[in-house]
């Protein structure tokens, strides 16, 4: 089987949001989506001690979404590896999967027709992915810093694995019972 | 949203290189039908398939609908935004007239031309302009690097720019934010940290690389040279001193360390807001981790009067501690000495003495007079130089002002390649009045900015996909690497080769002096010397694509000593004595502060700091670009909280920040990133998606919310050596924008010479201001020496180099190559070949006795006429023929070749054997008698047909 899921090294990470950029210009993107924020945690402390860090956000690709069974029309759904998807061709835009979501991370964009409106979200690059089987999700390829890796948990050998097997990680409101599968590795505070 | 197939067959991948900062990333594009169809990083380049906001917009770029595309010629009135689209070569044959006619006015240096940051070579530009006979051509350099570069030659031979961080156990980041302005190194410092090196962040902001550092040092804005004094005394004084390297390769150390004995951690205690014991243990860290490096930031050469004082010291500090040019340390790559610099693309032999000599530029170690002596040390240390452009520039400020008053004298036109100097250069008020009162103004760019809205001309430039790039770092480094373009030019976009050479063609520059019609043609000349297995520059790109010399560390050692002219690092530099300057450098503070203006403080009591990098800008671009801009969509300038409840502002308020040279608007961004009592302000707003014409005043609200509103060009703020202007440490007062004071008006948009001024207008003659230090008399010694005709006299060393040449003249009575170690008759200049015991003339090929005489060849076998015998074995049978030189058969015109140990015929030049005269016949391996036509074996039986 397998069961793509992607760390996040929040150490690694600076905020320079090339990651929102790439998503947003390969997939395309109207100005009013942004499928992965960078979300500045701080300045926190005060100055001089002081501390920053950021937190990458996308959907989570939950192992029970709370995205998927809320859909009237079926174009929501989860395939076998995990990625959650919408069918733009099914989908109305009724927005329930946007209130069923607790992170926050889908939505429609305002600039198109009302008639062509239709839910979008990260999909994990899964068109780009089929199109081009050696491909990583466009988040994960443009980061400089390497704080976003993706892969496959279900094989032993792939890099999330073994950090995840080996680096303390932590889930986003884990105790929603979601099962969100971004695995973050926090800052541990002014140097890790 | 469709998938585009990379993989299809009629898709081609170039490897190009990104051009949207100066870390130029790898790029690899992918083509289809003539477009690219979609970018990525290239794996394997430094930047690992790394690619930030601004390099992954490069299509977007390409693409974009405001890009100008066709030549623009004005037919309003200027600014009114009226243009006429014609012919880009028509447009070339207009401005090359009008540019003629203005030389034979007013003197070719009535022409000026202005430049940003080229993020590749630029010599073309200079090779224009050699040409034309002006000298001022002129950049932003001296905010970037070159003063620092200059200081630093004048230190040790070269600037240590390189840092060797791999085996490097410390890296201080000064005044740089990788973090937000060349993510393409972030990571590597990152990842080297993890592994145990020491990072150290200087930066008055917390910064995204602060944030990562083991020590942070958020040292007052301006306060970097008092830092770095008190770092040497630290270094010096707590014995943390390299003594085995200064003993052996540094002059002046008992002079220096009686020089800083006053800087001590508690004197810079109250001038960098740091602790003494922070500054302490910051030079320990430093000082005990070696190998260490210590990676350049542009902070240094932003200061004002205290900029390369404060590079001075930190380049004091890297020699004290042994890390020059060592592994783990700073490497100082010296000139290309395997292939063509910019320099010798540049023909500055074209630009006459008189021509340099009215360069306008007050500040001497960046224009021709410290030019001169560092280049000149140069050629006779490595044997090459540095490149005028960017290292020898006029002063950019002092030219703008010269437009408005006519001092030192009237400069009538100006050609604006890459930059947008209203938004880039300081002082823009003064700044976008001198483009507006520019006689003959021609602006070469992608869009249409506030600098183009006053141009004669727009030409529209080839951006990143279009054009090859070249990364030899400015023609100062020995290494090089390479990018090629993906397409050619869309529209009538041209790349700035080609419109300086069609610009020097059309205003009748020798053809022979611009024989490449494309960058390709020229940059396979410059690497041609490399002799790589290449036929043209794409195949370097896809083939090769970086070029490392194979010596690059501790050259020192095999060149002997260091590249100053005293061959020692020179604590004590005797070039910058020569130029009038102090030879250590001595505390001056920056231009605004509470030590040294009191009294200013009362009324702008908050320290200002601009010239920050941050995403997803670079300099005044991509404010275009709405699939980034909105990650930034309003300028905001970041205030502490503390500071912020005091003046009443909240998060997201307009503000006002003011100083004695004008105001500009910000939103707060309330954050405990500054100190209480700093504000930091990015730079380069503008605001394309107005329009321009509206408000003359302030086109494309180019002046309401830029920092160089704020920033001072005024004689005496600049660095008195390198010339740079402040922007960093300066006072201001902030305050909310209120109901009836929120406009950015035309009164805010009036300009004064002095900037300080407190009324409008032009107040005095800028040649005639006072420089913020008056030169040092300094004599030069009378040579001790007889200096014979041709030689110059070195006083540093005791030493005569040929003028020309540069070769130095050895005790021997030889001359010496600094390049290649070789030695050259004194007389003739031919090269001594010692294997051969002869010498050489390079030019020709010719050889010759030691006697000066011309050695003979015969079917490529050397000659001895004249010598009695034989001076090597020959076979016993031949005759030594003393008249002719060479050993014979009797009754044969053949030569004997005692390398070989055949016989020549010097006629045809075939083999033929000692013994008998028997031709060889390669082709069958056999001997060949050709009085009988028998043929032989190698053994002599005769072959049985």
């Amino acid at each position: 089987m397998t069961r793509y899921v992607m760390v996040i090294d929040q150490r690694r990470c600076i905020g320079c949001h090339s990651c929102t950029v790439a998503c947003r210009t390969w997939n395309e993107l109207p100005l009013d989506i942004v499928y992965n924020p960078v979300v500045t945690e701080g300045v926190k402390g005060t100055w001089p001690n002081v501390h920053r860090s950021w937190l990458p956000t996308l959907c989570m690709h939950c192992e029970k979404p709370a995205c998927v069974p809320c859909c009237p029309t079926g174009a929501s759904h989860q395939d076998e590896d995990g990625v959650v998807w919408i069918d733009y061709d099914k989908c109305m835009a009724c927005l329930a999967c946007v209130n069923a979501c607790p992170y926050g991370m889908r939505d429609q964009s305002k600039l198109q027709p009302r008639l062509h409106q239709f839910v979008r979200k990260c999909t994990f690059c899964r068109d780009h992915r089929a199109a081009d089987p050696g491909a990583e999700p466009y988040c994960v390829a443009t980061c400089h810093q390497k704080a976003r890796i993706f892969g496959d948990l279900d094989d032993p050998n792939s890099e999330v694995s073994k950090l995840i097997g080996s680096v303390e990680t932590v889930r986003l409101m884990e105790d929603l019972g979601t099962g969100p599968q971004i695995y973050y590795i926090p800052e541990l505070g002014g140097k890790a | 949203m469709t998938e585009i197939d990379i993989h299809a067959d009629d898709v081609k991948m170039v490897k190009s290189l990104c051009y949207f900062c100066h870390a130029n990333c790898g790029v690899l594009a992918y083509v289809k039908d003539g477009d690219v169809i979609k970018i990525e990083g290239d794996p394997d380049y430094s930047n690992q398939g790394g690619l930030c906001c601004r390099g992954t917009s490069a299509l977007l770029h390409l693409n974009h609908p405001a890009r100008v595309n066709h030549v623009l010629k004005r037919v309003g009135e200027k600014g009114e935004g009226k243009w006429e689209q014609v012919d880009y070569d028509q447009a070339i044959q207009e401005v090359a007239d009008r540019l003629n006619q203005i030389k034979a006015e007013s003197g070719a240096e009535a022409v000026a031309s202005a430049g940003g940051t080229t993020r590749t070579d630029d010599w073309a530009r200079r090779r224009f302009l050699n040409q034309f006979g002006t000298p001022n051509g002129f950049h932003n350099a001296l905010l970037c690097w070159i003063p620092t570069f200059m200081a630093e030659t004048c230190v040790a031979g070269w600037s240590p720019f390189e840092t060797d961080l791999g085996a490097a156990r410390c890296l201080i980041l000064w005044g740089m934010n990788p973090g937000a302005s060349t993510l393409g190194g972030m990571h590597g410092y990152w990842d080297l940290h993890n592994a145990g090196m020491k990072m150290i962040v200087v930066d008055p902001r917390y910064s995204e690389t602060a944030s990562k550092a083991d020590l942070w040092l958020p040292l007052r804005p301006g306060s970097d040279a008092a830092l770095a004094l008190a770092m040497l005394n630290v270094i010096i004084y707590e014995g943390l001193v390299d003594y085995d390297f200064v003993g052996q390769w540094c002059s002046g150390f008992d002079e220096l360390s009686e020089h800083v004995a006053q800087y001590t951690p508690e004197w810079a205690a109250p001038i960098t807001w740091l602790e003494p014991e922070q500054i302490r243990t910051a030079a320990r860290m430093y000082a005990t981790n070696t190998p260490g490096c210590i990676q350049w930031g542009c902070t240094w050469d932003q200061i004002g009067r205290a900029s390369t004082t404060g590079s001075h010291a930190i380049a004091l500090m890297r020699a004290l501690t042994g890390n020059l040019d060592v592994p783990g340390g700073d490497g100082m790559p010296g000139p290309a000495l395997n292939f063509l610099t910019d320099e010798e693309m540049e023909l500055n032999e074209l630009l006459p003495e008189e021509q340099r000599a009215k360069q306008i530029s007050r500040f001497k170690l960046t224009s021709w007079p410290g030019y001169s002596l560092i280049s000149d040390t140069a050629k006779r240390t490595w044997g090459k130089t540095l490149p005028t452009e960017w290292f020898c520039e006029a002063h950019g400020p002092s030219v703008f002002k010269a437009i408005l008053t006519g001092d030192p004298y009237p400069v009538r036109a100006l050609i604006c390649n890459a930059t947008n100097p209203v938004n880039s250069y300081g002082d823009a008020k003064m700044t976008l009045e001198a483009l507006k009162k520019c006689e003959f103004l021609v602006v070469v760019d992608y869009w249409m900015t506030p600098t183009a809205l006053f141009a004669d001309y727009v030409f529209p430039a080839a951006g990143a996909l279009e054009r090859p790039t070249i990364v030899t770092h400015y023609g100062a480094t020995d290494s090089l690497m390479g990018g090629s373009r993906a397409i050619q030019p869309k529209f009538d976009r041209h790349t700035d080769m080609v419109f300086w050479r069609k610009l020097g063609l059309a205003c009748g520059q020798d053809p022979a002096n611009w024989p490449w019609e494309t960058e390709e043609e020229a940059y396979y000349h410059i690497m041609e010397p490399l002799g790589l297995p290449i036929s043209c520059y794409d195949d370097f790109v896809s083939m090769i694509r970086m070029y490392y010399p194979p010596l690059h560390q501790k050259k020192f050692e095999a060149n002997g000593g260091f590249w100053t002219p005293s061959g020692k690092v020179e604590l004590n530099s005797t070039i910058m004595q020569e130029l009038g300057f102090p030879g250590m450098p001595e505390y001056v503070g920056c231009i605004e502060n509470e030590i040294d203006t009191p009294e200013l403080c009362e009324e702008y009591p908050v320290v200002l700091t601009t010239g920050g990098g941050f995403m997803p800008y670079h300099h005044s671009e991509h404010f275009q670009m709405q699939g980034i801009r909105y990650l930034y969509p309003d300028p905001y300038f970041s205030i502490n909280p503390a500071l912020a409840e005091k003046l009443g502002i909240e998060y997201g308020d307009w503000c006002w920040i003011e100083t004695r040279r004008g105001r500009i608007k910000m939103r707060a961004n309330v954050d405990n990133e500054t100190h209480p009592n700093v504000v930091f302000a990015p730079r380069g707003w503008w605001f394309p998606e107005r329009d321009g014409s509206a408000d003359l005043s302030n086109p494309f609200g180019c002046l309401e919310s830029n920092v160089n509103v704020l920033t001072s060009v005024d004689e005496e703020d600049c660095d008195p050596m390198g010339g740079s202007w402040a922007n960093r440490g300066l006072m201001c007062k902030v305050y909310k924008c209120g109901d009836f004071d929120a406009e950015f008006t035309a009164e805010d948009a009036q300009f004064s010479i002095p900037g300080n001024a407190s009324e409008p207008g032009i107040h005095a003659k800028p040649s005639e201001r006072p420089l913020a230090r008056e030169p040092r008399p300094f004599t030069k010694p009378e040579p001790e020496i007889e200096v014979p005709e041709g030689y110059e006299w070195v006083w540093q060393n005791n030493t005569l180099y040929q003028k020309g040449t540069n070769f130095r003249l050895d005790e021997s009575g030889w001359l010496v190559n600094p390049r290649t170690k070789g030695y050259h008759d004194a007389y003739t200049g031919w090269r001594y070949d010692a294997a051969g015991e002869y010498l050489v003339d390079d030019e020709t090929g010719k050889i010759y006795t030691m006697e000066r005489e011309e050695i003979p060849f015969l079917g490529g076998v050397r000659g001895y006429p004249g010598v009695e015998a034989a001076p090597f074995e020959m076979p016993e049978h031949l005759r030594w023929n003393v008249e002719a030189g060479y050993a014979m058969l009797p009754d044969r015109q053949l030569v004997y070749d005692p390398n070989s140990g055949w016989m020549i015929d010097p006629e045809t030049g075939a083999y033929h054997d000692a013994y008998y005269g028997y031709k060889y016949d390669a082709a069958t391996q056999q001997l060949v008698d050709e009085n009988t036509g028998t043929r032989y074996t190698m053994t002599y039986e005769p072959v049985v047909e």
